[in-house]
């Protein structure tokens, strides 16, 4: 029965199918071709040009011993721990916008975060890599201006970091050490607009009388967050989760931007996707590019797998 | 009586909370308050006095001069890209979310499954064949590739969301379209657009944004600095040697200003946009 009423559908609407054959195509041919070619050509020693060798399983043992591929896996690591530090303030900011008793602030405050969205990323980019400046940068002002270069030349006095000098310009982008530090604090307090409107949808069937019930409880504003505000925005905290892993792990325009092709001095910015770019479009090893692609591939797959899988969200 | 007291702690239990939510703001909008005043001054002056924007009688114009004539070009192209690219992209999604919504059809399931399996393909690591494939199909150095390229990268998205909307529009409207002889093409336009309107316009924004903050793809296609868009053309300008930081914030904020614009009509759209979006998502 349902065959024949699914033959007569065919039959009337079988037009509509050219309704879903352009978005089809677009996408077999910029995206489905592209990753079959990533797969096919990660097997092959090839310059980008016609001339290519089959070489097996080659690209991937060269993967497996390549100490900067290999170590810029540790620092992708260190960057995703990062990025799950940085994704506080913003559900710390949605929270406190929420908890506001008035409408009208609330949409204001709102807007006031959208505001500086209006900034290009790239540019915003280039102006933190204006601030970290060791001459003219606003962090060594600031760092000078409240004493807190003390603090650190103190620390570094201490614990003999050799990285903190008293009357040296600290090189934010330029010395080693730095970069990993410098990579993190930068986009300070790191609120993203679009997180904490996410944030503040999960927020919103919380009505002002559940907290005024909580309030006669006797639940202090810790209490409201562990048991009224986090499992409610829990699904949305996964949703940020897996963006980020995928942001993270795949990414490299920052790293290309504010460093260079190699991760910047001692390649201690180097994550696995700027050693792709770098080894297509700095060495022409398209082969090898292909093969590392897939390897980060696999990579996020598993990550999004375990977070889908393991961080459970009660409803 | 107790009403006015309560009320009264309230706004002062509540202004912590502002003042919490004023800093973090603050020092988010910090960076669009330097590029401002540091536009208007030469290196000189902006050593002398970093921090304070200087009189305006000694604004340095022509650092705006420059940059509007280094920037209009790239945004002419940008906005060539973007436009085409949110466009089209939003077209095709709509035809799209239409087949899967309206109709089971044999074999949607399938090519359902085909759009979200690529939810998981991150699309910068297929960076490396695609553009051997604009190689073959002859399209680097053109502003072509960044607009087809732009359109494939937002269907999922785009149709994922407008699927769930489309399936929540009543059905009746659909069959009276049908009664009155409306072809699916009809139907697409007389119905689903003009009740879709918030969300395309959410969706939009979204693809134009991508489309607008793109750097990585212009980086690798475009050759030409006539086809230059502002991604390619900002990270040039950082790689001058001697920066006249003057000139080169007075571009930054020159290549906001298409964006600024588009925020101020879309502002609301944007803020209910995204949050309604969020919670169907």
């Amino acid at each position: 029965m349902a065959a024949t009423l699914s033959r007569q559908k065919l039959l009337r609407e079988w037009k509509l199918y050219f309704f879903v054959v352009p978005s089809l195509v677009m996408v077999l041919v910029f995206a489905y071709f592209p990753a079959g070619s990533a797969i096919y050509h990660s097997f092959f020693e090839w310059a980008g040009g016609d001339t290519k060798q089959l070489i097996g399983f080659d690209n991937f043992r060269r993967a497996f011993h390549d100490q900067v591929l290999l170590n810029s896996f540790v620092t992708v690591s260190v960057l995703m721990v990062f990025s799950l530090f940085q994704m506080m303030p913003s559900i710390l900011l949605a929270v406190l916008i929420h908890r506001l008793k008035s409408d009208r602030w609330q949409y204001i405050y709102r807007v006031l975060l959208v505001v500086p969205m209006i900034v290009p990323g790239l540019v915003r980019l280039f102006i933190w890599k204006f601030f970290f400046d060791p001459n003219l940068g606003v962090l060594n002002g600031v760092l000078d201006f409240t004493g807190l270069k003390s603090v650190l030349v103190a620390l570094d006095h201490t614990f003999h970091w050799g990285v903190f000098y008293a009357n040296v310009p600290i090189g934010w982008l330029s010395q080693p050490e730095l970069i990993l530090p410098s990579l993190f604090l930068w986009g300070f307090p790191w609120i993203g607009a679009v997180g904490v409107l996410i944030f503040l949808a999960g927020l919103q069937s919380i009505g002002q009388d559940v907290y005024e019930a909580a309030e006669l409880d006797g639940i202090g504003p810790i209490g409201k967050f562990i048991y009224i505000e986090l499992p409610l925005i829990l699904t949305q905290i996964r949703l940020m989760l897996v963006l980020l892993i995928v942001a993270t792990l795949g990414g490299y325009g920052l790293q290309l931007q504010l460093l260079n092709e190699y991760g910047g001095p001692g390649g201690r910015g180097m994550v696995p996707g700027l050693w792709m770019y770098n080894r297509a479009f700095y060495a022409g090893e398209f082969g090898y590019a292909c093969a590392i692609g897939m390897i980060i591939f696999v990579f996020i797959l598993v990550l999004t797998f375990i977070n889908n899988r393991y961080v459970r969200v009660e409803k | 009586m107790s009403l006015p007291i309560a009320r009264k702690s309230d706004l002062r239990h509540d202004w912590t909370k502002h003042l919490f939510i004023l800093f973090f703001i603050l020092i988010e909008l910090f960076p669009l308050y330097m590029m401002f005043q540091v536009s208007f001054k030469d290196n000189a002056t902006f050593i002398r006095s970093p921090w304070l924007p200087s009189s305006p009688v000694s604004w340095h114009w022509e650092n705006w001069g420059f940059a509007f004539k280094l920037i209009l070009p790239y945004i002419a192209n940008t906005v060539f890209v973007a436009v085409t690219g949110t466009v089209c992209s939003l077209f095709l999604a709509i035809l799209g979310a239409y087949f899967f919504a309206r109709h089971k059809l044999p074999g949607s399931g399938l090519l359902w499954a085909a759009f979200l399996a690529l939810m998981l393909m991150p699309g910068v690591v297929n960076i490396t064949p695609l553009f051997m494939l604009l190689k073959s199909l002859k399209l680097l150095n053109t502003l072509w590739a960044l607009v087809l390229v732009g359109i494939a990268g937002g269907q999922v998205f785009s149709i994922f969301v407008l699927r769930n909307f489309i399936e929540d529009l009543p059905r009746d409207l659909f069959e009276a379209a049908e009664m009155d002889g409306a072809s699916h093409l009809q139907q697409v336009f007389n119905v689903v657009i003009p009740m879709s309107g918030p969300i395309i316009g959410t969706l939009a924004i979204l693809s134009f944004l991508g489309m607008w903050n793109d750097f990585l793809m212009p980086l690798i296609v475009l050759r030409d600095k006539e086809l230059f868009t502002l991604g390619v053309g900002l990270i040039y300008l950082d790689g001058e040697y001697v920066k006249q930081w003057g000139q080169i914030m007075a571009a930054y904020f020159v290549a906001s200003i298409p964006l600024i614009i588009v925020f101020l009509f879309t502002m609301r759209l944007f803020v209910r946009g995204l949050s309604a979006g969020a919670i169907k998502g």
